[in-house]
């Protein structure tokens, strides 16, 4: 069976947990509903992603970044979402920020005792953050849909 | 399924290994994002599903982490909505599951789901 990046849906209990926390204490939610949520989901990051790609073309770029998504937000109508996901990203990029400097603190560290392969993994790993973007990553999805 | 479930928990591991995976800087130390409830205190959503969703959208080039970040996070917030509003429905009926039917009602009754009539099929 075919599957499309767009079938696959959450773990069930990532799902689960999140209505959970929604609702009122003692209600639950039936295994149709759950994943009819889980797959409205998908369907509502896929037309997310559209809307934020078109804010993009428009300002030529061809990279997706946050205040795409944001104005994606406020153009399907869920200007709600719009303020807790700036205090989200805010605070997202204040623990990127954070990592960045512990990790960079960590090789100072490092330094000291001059361990040469720490070093080599930390600097890999700073490099992947700075130049993170959304890669080719035909292979990962395929094990993972590999039933 | 279960090979699914294990698929879709060992993913983001491999996430790590891979010099591309957010999940290595985003959750350092939490083995999975399905149980990771701690080290999710910003986002709950896997990730790498997340970006599987926005490779599948047509056009669409490259995403940058933050907005990976913010799709994840307002799916968080479009998941406890729609609940939330489908509880409504579930109240009504003086019931305590809610019911997918309570689903379809919800997004009949609000403008802002018009965009999942006919998916959810």
């Amino acid at each position: 069976m075919a599957e499309r990046p767009e079938d696959l849906n959450l773990p069930n209990a990532v799902i689960t947990r999140i209505i959970k926390e929604a609702l009122p204490e003692g209600v639950n939610i039936s295994k149709e509903a759950r994943s009819a949520i889980s797959r409205a989901a998908s369907v509502f990051v896929l037309y997310a992603t559209s809307c934020a790609n078109n804010f993009a073309m428009k300002g030529k770029r061809k990279t997706l970044n946050a205040s795409d998504v944001l104005s994606a937000m406020e153009e399907m109508e869920f200007q709600r979402f719009v303020t807790p996901l700036k205090e989200a990203l805010e605070a997202y990029r204040r623990e990127q920020k954070g990592k960045k400097e512990a990790s960079e603190q960590k090789k100072k560290d490092k330094d000291k005792k001059t361990d040469s392969e720490e070093q080599d993994k930390n600097r890999d790993e700073d490099n992947e953050e700075d130049e993170e973007r959304l890669e080719e990553e035909e292979q990962n999805e395929e094990e993972e849909v590999d039933n | 399924m279960a090979a699914a479930v294990a698929a879709s928990g060992s993913g983001t591991p491999r996430e790590e290994e891979e010099p591309g995976g957010e999940a290595a800087t985003s959750q350092p130390q939490v083995p999975t994002n399905a149980s990771g409830a701690r080290g999710a205190r910003l986002s709950r959503l896997p990730l790498a599903r997340v970006k599987a969703w926005v490779k599948a959208a047509p056009d669409v080039t490259l995403a940058g982490q933050e907005a990976i970040f913010i799709l994840a996070r307002a799916a968080e917030l479009f998941v406890e909505t729609i609940a939330k509003d489908a509880y409504c429905c579930a109240q009504q009926g003086k019931r305590k599951t809610l019911q997918r039917r309570d689903l379809d009602n919800a997004i009949e009754a609000v403008d802002e789901f018009a965009f999942l009539e006919g998916t959810l099929d």
